[in-house]
């Protein structure tokens, strides 16, 4: 019952959260059908498909939570065996970041920490070559949108870029 | 005709686009989106490229056609009223389902509030068309076989509210019949659909027109006050006994608070373009005749549509509900 | 005879200087847009439109063509190589052709992309000439009901994209619908499922969630792996597919060829269904269906060739009725029109020098695209001999410039993060999303298709029967539903699932 590989009725069953989430994205979308209201089979409303696609995505969620419960799957920590989980996390928070600064502080700003951090965080790259690589790379590419196919990038509240 | 002249022209063509974007500060500084709401290759989206193309060369920036079909013409300046900067880069094409939408139903814009309107450019022809295949060879045809099978007749349009739906609605009160409407995104598609009998009747603008001309379609009327000289065989609805005349005039706007200087700029393009004997040929192409208006003007004119609008939705009995 | 006067008259337009240089300008743009994830034929076409003015039409019309099936070409490139489709239509050369390249062998994968679109593009063209006027009727026998018809079948064909659970790729699958039915709806113009945010009025766009989907959630799970990508690059021998390679293609380029052709023809989505549904057949028909989503050849060869054909078919409806299927054939019809001319059933006899002269210009830009990027498939595979860890920044550099000016908007860069984690995840727990990007863009023809049609039938039911072409996709994607339930295949599915489940 402890083979971490096949767990059945257990909170850690990682099918069992899979078809969960389904299942509540199936009960919100079926939800959002009847407010959009379904119209009639003569001339369906904007909720029509809405709520059918929600009533499918339900069916095919409880047989996922069926087969996880009755058949058992991975543990998410056998899941995540033998993975660098920290690695994808720090990619994550950094696109995040970038993200949220990206408007505020333009593409150049914003790009070339973004590029150093993932230069150095995940499998280090020598400063020497990644330094130049975090510079020229946004440069080059922001000058070859700017001037010569005039794709202008948010340059920021400092108008750089 | 010799070949390099050609080539001259268009790294000219380039080096000036270059050069405009690098030197001037001045609006506009990048390529300007011109959202039209009806897919591409109907006939406004082709007569819009052609006034646009136009109005770019005096702007010196190239116009981006997006065409964001949907909701009758209304998807698209819907969406720019709730998305887009009022910089003037990004401007629309304003159907007069923009002013009778709201009127019929909630929506999520309000035409008098929402857009910066800039200029009044032109209106189009509608008709009736049939395939050359089907039984009905005039509109006499039509309403005789849909007083025997009520609502059995259908017709495409291009969008539920757009001015085909209305006008289609209105004749059949009048004619005392029931039709059924079937509503596409535009021209393209219901152009397809009748050809393919998939509807019994097409109401639209005269994207149909090459079609008409090759036989493969039968134009049963035209909307316009007068017969069209394209058409001289095709009656009017005046001739037809129904007392109404269907252009839907139309023009472009940004969203709202617009610098004036800007709206000022992009008026002065867009009436060169009108006045640009190539924008004349295309829209003629489409038998659409250039009916400008300033935009002081245009805005009066929001105001008169809306009002007259009003009237028609609710005799029809299609407006909405206040609680 | 006609035809063979048609093709010399066609050619002796083609092969004048400047509409040679033409064609090279425009084939050269559109495998340089190809490439470039996110900045689409579309884009490049609207800006260059301009331009193409100052020849004549046949210039302009064929720099305009030879941009758009330059990036057909193009866009399997950064598929193939870093797992990131330039257009939907890439998506399915990614499952396959992105393994190829992590087993090092990137260069076949390349080469037969590239041969196989030639191929296909050469016969669509031959068959375009042949057969083109009486074709035309296919387009506009499909309504409401058969596109609605069409539609289920391409999203149950989507199922045998997928290696491991029919249940969680049906999930995704619905998940993709209701994706593509945020917006206004495009009957009633109501917002739906939008939380109020001004940005989704519009719709959550293609762009952004294919790039998160494949590109950034690839590199997240790469990323997590100890195991260098230099290691496997030592193996790279050839550059080229090699004889075995050609034997196990030639009949998925072949049926992918036809297949392409015939739904490119159609209205909405034919090249993104077909590069699909070729797929599917191609996995169906083979012998050792297991190797798909492995690095099958057959998984890039048909796919491929489907593309391109539909490329070469999509011109039909355009240049026979004046009524294009895609949005880039609607810029080549506005083309014509600011040229003066007007594409519809009279422009072949009126205008014969236009016609075969833009005919014969397809011949010889595929030639170019050949000669073009055969040479380059060399210098893509070195990309992948950079350390993954100078890479996968690149990568996402990319990423974000190609969704960037894909709207010029910083939401879809949000959207686009927001995807690249979902993504992850969905890999992690065996979700696939190849079905919900097929879905994604089925979805929103779907709606409106089921409802038209249940406008026009009055509510009944039986015009999806009723109807021969409708029904007989209809009948075809229950055929398929049903087989894998059958006990033999059945075992097969969930060997494959166990190799995934890892």
């Amino acid at each position: 019952m402890n083979d971490p590989e096949n767990v059945k009725l257990r909170l850690n069953n990682s099918e069992l959260w899979g078809g969960l989430i389904g299942l509540a994205l199936g009960v919100f979308v079926v939800w959002s059908g009847l407010k959009l209201k379904l119209g009639t089979i003569n001339d369906p409303g904007s909720g029509y498909v809405l709520f059918y696609t929600g009533i499918l995505m339900c069916a095919f969620a409880a047989t996922i939570i069926i087969g996880a419960i009755t058949e058992g799957s991975p543990t998410f920590a056998a899941r995540w065996k033998d993975a660098r989980w920290t690695k994808p996390l720090v990619i994550i928070a950094g696109l995040t970041v970038f993200s949220l600064a990206l408007d505020r502080l333009g593409f150049l700003l914003s790009t070339i920490p973004l590029m150093l951090l993932l230069l150095r965080a995940i499998d280090p790259v020598r400063w020497s070559l990644a330094i130049p690589i975090a510079l020229l790379s946004p440069l080059g590419v922001w000058w070859v949108l700017k001037r010569l196919l005039l794709i202008q990038l948010p340059s920021g509240i400092f108008e750089i870029g | 005709m010799s070949g390099p002249s050609r080539l001259t022209i268009a790294v000219a063509a380039i080096g000036m686009l270059i050069s405009a974007a690098a030197g001037a500060q001045e609006y506009p500084t990048k390529p300007i989106t011109l959202i039209v709401p009806w897919p591409a290759g109907g006939s406004t989206d082709l007569t819009m490229r052609a006034i646009a193309e136009s109005a770019s060369k005096v702007l010196g920036q190239p116009i981006t056609i997006d065409n964001k079909a949907g909701g009758g013409g209304t998807v698209g300046p819907a969406t720019m009223a709730a998305s887009a900067k009022p910089d003037g880069y990004t401007i629309a094409q304003m159907p007069i389902t923009v002013f009778r939408l709201p009127l019929m139903q909630e929506v999520s814009w309000d035409p008098a509030k929402d857009f910066s309107y800039i200029v009044h450019l032109t209106g189009y022809t509608f008709g009736v068309t049939t395939s050359a295949e089907s039984p009905f060879k005039t509109w006499k045809d039509v309403v005789d076989f849909a007083k025997q099978n009520p609502g059995k007749v259908t017709y495409a349009t291009p969008g539920a509210g757009t001015s085909l739906h209305i006008g289609m609605e209105q004749i059949a009160a009048l004619a005392g019949i029931k039709l059924t409407q079937v509503p596409f995104k535009g021209g393209a598609e219901t152009n397809a659909a009748v050809l393919g009998q998939h509807t019994m009747l097409q109401a639209d603008s005269t994207g149909w027109r090459p079609l008409v001309d090759a036989g493969k379609l039968r134009l049963l009327m035209v909307w316009t006050s007068a017969r069209s000289p394209n058409f001289p065989n095709v009656p009017t609805l005046k001739e037809l006994g129904y007392p109404m005349v269907y252009d839907s005039p139309f023009g472009i706007a940004g969203p709202k608070g617009m610098d004036p200087k800007i709206v000022a700029k992009l008026h002065d393009a867009f009436k060169k373009a009108l006045e640009d004997p190539a924008v004349i040929a295309t829209l003629a192409k489409f038998d659409m005749v250039p009916n400008y208006k300033s935009t002081e003007d245009y805005k009066k004119f929001v105001v008169e549509v809306t009002n007259s609008e009003r009237k028609t939705v609710e005799a029809l009995g299609l407006a909405k509900k206040t609680n | 005879m006609d035809t063979l006067y048609n093709v010399a008259q066609g050619l002796g337009v083609a092969l004048l200087p400047i509409n040679l240089l033409y064609c090279f300008i425009g084939v050269f743009i559109g495998t340089l847009v190809g490439v470039l994830p996110g900045i689409g034929p579309i884009s490049a076409m609207s800006l260059l439109l301009p331009v193409t003015l100052s020849g004549t039409p046949e210039s302009g019309i064929i720099m305009m063509a030879g941009i758009y099936y330059g990036s057909m070409y193009g866009g399997s490139t950064t598929a193939i190589l870093v797992n990131i489709p330039g257009e939907a239509a890439s998506v399915v050369t990614c499952i396959d052709g992105h393994q190829m390249a992590k087993q090092g062998r990137a260069g076949p994968a390349l080469g037969m992309a590239a041969l196989g679109s030639f191929i296909a593009g050469t016969f669509a063209l031959v068959a375009l000439m042949l057969i083109a006027p009486s074709l035309a009727s296919v387009a506009i026998a499909f309504g409401p009901a058969e596109y609605f018809s069409l539609m289920v079948l391409g999203l149950v064909v989507l199922t045998f994209l997928t290696q491991g659970s029919m249940a969680k790729a049906l999930l995704m699958a619905c998940i993709g619908i209701v994706l593509g039915l945020i917006g206004l709806d495009s009957i009633t113009a109501q917002p739906r499922l939008t939380f109020g945010r001004l940005e989704l009025i519009d719709g959550i766009g293609l762009v952004p969630v294919v790039m998160g989907l494949f590109g950034i959630a690839e590199v997240l799970i790469n990323t997590e792996q100890v195991i260098k990508r230099d290691v496997i690059n030592a193996r790279i021998t050839q550059l080229l597919p090699s004889k075995a390679d050609w034997k196990a293609s030639a009949g998925p380029v072949a049926r992918g060829t036809v297949l392409g052709f015939l739904l490119g023809i159609l209205p909405g989505g034919g090249a993104v269904i077909s590069s699909f549904a070729s797929y599917a057949l191609e996995k169906r028909l083979s012998r050792t269906p297991e190797r798909f989503g492995h690095g099958a050849i057959e998984g890039v060869a048909g796919p491929e060739a489907a593309n391109n054909a539909a490329a070469g078919g999509a011109f039909i409806p355009l240049m026979t009725l004046g009524i294009p299927p895609n949005v880039v054939m609607a810029l080549l019809l506005g083309a014509f029109v600011i040229h003066g001319l007007q594409p519809g059933p009279l422009m072949i006899t009126q205008n014969p020098g236009l016609f075969w002269g833009i005919v014969a210009s397809m011949y010889i830009g595929n030639l170019m695209l050949l000669v073009l990027n055969l040479p380059l498939i060399g210098m893509w595979v070195q990309l992948l001999k950079l350390p993954y860890n100078v890479l996968f920044p690149l990568i996402i550099l990319f990423t974000i410039i190609g969704v960037y000016c894909s709207s010029n908007n910083v939401f879809d860069v949000y959207v686009m993060i927001a995807f690249g984690v979902i993504g992850y995840f969905m890999r992690k727990l065996g979700y696939e999303p190849a079905p919900l990007v097929l879905a994604f863009v089925l979805g929103p023809m779907l709606e409106n298709n089921l409802r038209k049609s249940l406008i026009l039938s009055q509510g009944d039911l039986t015009t999806f029967v009723q109807r021969p072409i409708s029904a007989v996709c209809l009948a075809l994607a229950v055929a398929l539903l049903v087989a894998p339930l059958l006990p033999a295949l059945r075992k097969k599915r969930e060997i494959v699932a166990l190799d995934e489940g890892v």
